[in-house]
């Protein structure tokens, strides 16, 4: 059996060439937050305290766009609704966890511990010492994260324009993404989640992103009803 | 002050979703319909986050072959789908998009 500190070290191994993906994307948020007339103290801040790229990165846009505070706080918490799904998806494993370690575990969720996370649950064996592995993987994450917001933060808008780095953004997100989608209801799911956020682009306060994700549950539900085996009377 | 305030409630909230289940809720108790829901939030919710990036990055919507962020965006799905490899979006999309930018600036 793995003791504690094999753990750890694995979970902090296993997550290495993920943040290496991230560290432009850290670097964006880090630029976003100086770019929307946050003091760097602010940027580091909501970085420490939200740990969420895209929390952040859309909390910077509603911020600079001058967007009341109800607003900003609506649109944090939309981006955030999918931990809602991981937080089910992880209860089982740590429920015979205290409340304070399920407090941190919680607090350093991210779609990329998440899905590590999963994944080492679901392999056989002892499974008692496994919130470790998920607490290496996501502490290395958590100060690897804060490094690259830093850097971001600091060089502020000295990153030419012409690198696209914003790009690397959306290609985080892509990288998600195409796990994401498992089933015909995801892909369904997918596919009118974009062609609404694209219809209702010109909606205000990132509204197009609520109505764009309702509306693909909704499909990749109507998808899920269509295909269900009907039941055996 | 509201910034300040902002940031302590978006880091509150962010905490809360995170730790909705895992803190407060028994999973078992909630309906089915609803798991299912939760269960299409991550493909739903990264669509519509990366759909007005490739689609709509200058603000109007622009799915001509004019749009090299589109067309670099494609590229990095298909890679990702074939590849299955984290990093294989982000190399495949960065360097189109450096490419074609390249060969049309």
């Amino acid at each position: 059996m793995r003791s504690m500190r094999d753990e750890f070290v694995a979970g902090a191994r296993e997550i290495a060439p993920v943040l290496v993906g991230m560290a432009p994307f850290g670097l964006v948020a880090g630029v976003a937050a100086t770019a929307s007339g946050l003091t760097p103290l602010q940027g580091i801040a909501l970085s420490m305290l939200a740990f969420s790229g895209i929390a952040q990165l859309i909390v910077c846009q509603l911020i600079a766009a001058r967007s009341p505070f109800l607003v900003v706080v609506a649109a944090g918490s939309i981006v955030s609704l999918r931990f809602v799904m991981y937080s089910a998806a992880v209860s089982p494993h740590l429920a015979h966890l205290d409340r304070r370690w399920r407090a941190l575990l919680a607090f350093l969720m991210t779609d990329q511990s998440f899905s590590m996370t999963t994944a080492r649950f679901s392999a056989p064996g002892e499974r008692g010492l496994r919130h470790w592995h998920t607490l290496g993987a996501s502490v290395v994450l958590y100060f690897g994260w804060q490094a690259t917001v830093a850097v971001g933060v600091a060089v502020g808008a000295q990153v030419p324009t012409s690198w696209s780095l914003d790009f690397a953004v959306v290609l985080t997100f892509i990288a998600l993404l195409v796990p994401a989608i498992r089933t015909r209801a995801d892909l369904g799911a997918a596919i009118v989640a974009a062609a609404v956020a694209l219809v209702a682009a010109g909606l205000p306060f990132r509204l197009s992103l609520v109505a764009a994700s309702l509306a693909g549950i909704a499909a990749g539900m109507a998808i899920e009803r269509a295909h269900r085996p009907k039941a055996v009377k | 002050m509201t910034t300040w305030l902002t940031i302590l409630a978006v880091a509150a909230v962010t905490f809360l979703l995170r730790g909705s289940f895992i803190l407060f809720a028994n999973p078992h108790r909630f309906p089915h319909a609803f798991r299912q829901a939760l269960q299409l939030v991550p493909a739903a919710v990264l669509a519509a986050i990366v759909a007005p990036g490739l689609g709509a990055p200058a603000g109007p919507v622009d799915l001509s072959a004019h749009n090299l962020r589109l067309i670099a965006g494609l590229v990095a799905l298909a890679a990702g789908a074939r590849l299955r490899h984290p990093l294989a979006p982000i190399a495949a999309g960065m360097a189109s998009l450096w490419l074609l930018q390249g060969s049309i600036g």
